[in-house]
Formats: structure tokens, sequence, C-alpha cells
């Protein structure tokens, strides 16, 4: 079975993020296949490369990204709903005249139709939001 | 995209318009669905129901008028355009005032709308 999953939430804000994460982690530890996860919303904070975490606290966003590293997960970012909220590629950075960019590694910008494709595509679509 | 690949997709609103970017940023979502041809049905439910008030001015308040996007959906494809009457009726909105022709839904009609779909999202 193919699943994909819709994370909303932004990560401290709200525990979605964490349990998207907690739920892919074990989906593929069973051996499931994860079609693609896509962050809208303020989900997209999820891949700021800017973000530091207290040491003595779970880092999640290098949790996506050693699971993006362990299993070749599709990490896509809704790019319009990243640009509004300050999180842009190099690209997206010299197209709107900003002098860095802050997209962490490993994951990718891109449109909406990358969610659609992915519901057409999993068996299952699995919503994290509020 | 092949017939295979086409979903029933029902995409549920339940926040107030302006009140965050949670209908704006659904409305894109229905948007893109209808631009991938997908079969998709929008329910506007709770808070959301206020979208649906006619003569709006979000200008007023540097906000984009999400009521348009509703009202251009049609052109788009995207007809099946659903609001949940005791929702609707509740904030005293009725169906002959509202700003775009949508059916109000009764409580059995709204099951049979979830029952149907392949995939729903809510915001």
């Amino acid at each position: 079975m193919s699943i994909s999953v819709l994370v909303l939430g932004a990560p401290f804000e709200n525990q979605a993020c964490y349990t998207a994460y907690r739920y892919v982690q074990a989906a593929l530890e069973l051996g499931q296949s994860i079609h693609r996860v896509f962050f809208y919303q303020a989900g997209v904070h999820s891949a700021s490369r800017l973000a530091c975490p207290p040491r003595d606290e779970f880092d999640l966003y290098r949790a996506w990204q050693t699971l993006k590293t362990e299993h070749d997960l599709d990490l896509i970012v809704c790019i319009a709903a990243a640009a509004r909220r300050g999180v842009i590629d190099p690209a997206e950075a010299k197209r709107h005249n900003k002098a860095t960019f802050n997209l962490a590694e490993g994951f990718e910008l891109s449109g909406l139709g990358q969610l659609i494709e992915a519901l057409t595509l999993s068996d299952q679509l699995l919503t994290f939001g509020e | 995209m092949h017939d295979s690949q086409r979903k029933k997709l029902l995409i549920v609103l339940t926040k107030a318009p302006y009140g965050s970017s949670a209908i704006q940023e659904a409305l894109d979502i229905v948007l893109a669905a209808g631009t991938f041809d997908q079969d998709v049905s929008l329910l506007i439910t709770l808070d959301a129901c206020y979208l649906l008030l006619p003569s709006q001015e979000p200008g007023l308040i540097q906000q984009k008028n999400s009521a348009k996007i509703l009202n251009a959906l049609p052109i788009y494809g995207i007809e099946k355009i659903f609001v949940n009457g005791k929702d609707a009726t509740r904030r005293g909105l009725k169906s002959e005032t509202i700003s775009l022709p949508a059916h109000f839904m009764n409580q059995t009609e709204i099951a049979d709308l979830y029952a149907q779909a392949d995939t729903v999202f809510r915001f």
C-alpha cells in the first residue's frame, strides 16, 4: 500500500507535525511505502534550516532530514505557502531579490500539483493538521 | 491524467474567512484540484459560512476577497459547492440571500457526501 502525508502544523506550535513524523517513521519501519510528504500552511516551517531548537529538545528538523537520508523520502514543501512564510530556496531568493535562503537540505519546493498528484497515486492520504 | 487517477475529493471549510489564511489556502487546493481534473466537492461549514455573505469588503483590512474566488469556481469547472444548512441558518444566512447558488445540505446529505469521497481535506 502506498501512503502520502499532508503536514499542516508548525513545529513547536503544534503537535501535528511531530505526530506526522512519528507516523511516517513507524510506517517505514513496518515496510510501508510512503509516496510523498507534503508540507502546507504553517507546516512549511518544518523545512527551515535556520531553526535552532535547544540542545536538550528533540530536533524535528534534523529528524525529517535523517528519515530522508535513510529512506529516500520525497519531502515537498508548497512553494507559495513557503514563500509567504519566509521559507525559500536559492532560486526563490534570487527571484524575490532576497540576500539569502533557508530551505533545509532534503526538502524541495514545488506546487500544489504535487499534492494532487500524491492523492491520485496513493492508496491513502493522511492529513496531520491541528 | 488517466481516468483511473481521477479521485473524488471533498474539501471542507470550517474556519471564518480573514481570521486566518486557512480559507485562502484551502481554496488554492480547490483550484489546483480543479486544474488537475479531479472530481472536487466543496462543503462550507461552521464559521466558513460567513464566506457566503454578499457585499464583503475585505480590502478595508488589506485582505483579498476570498468570496470572489468562491464565486469564480464554476469557471474552473468546480460546480459542486454545498453548505451545511444547519451551520448557515444558525448564523442568520438564508439560501436566497447568499452570494452564490449553493445547495443547503441536511445532515443525511452531508453524511452521504463524506461516504462517497476518496479523500477529505478539512481546513
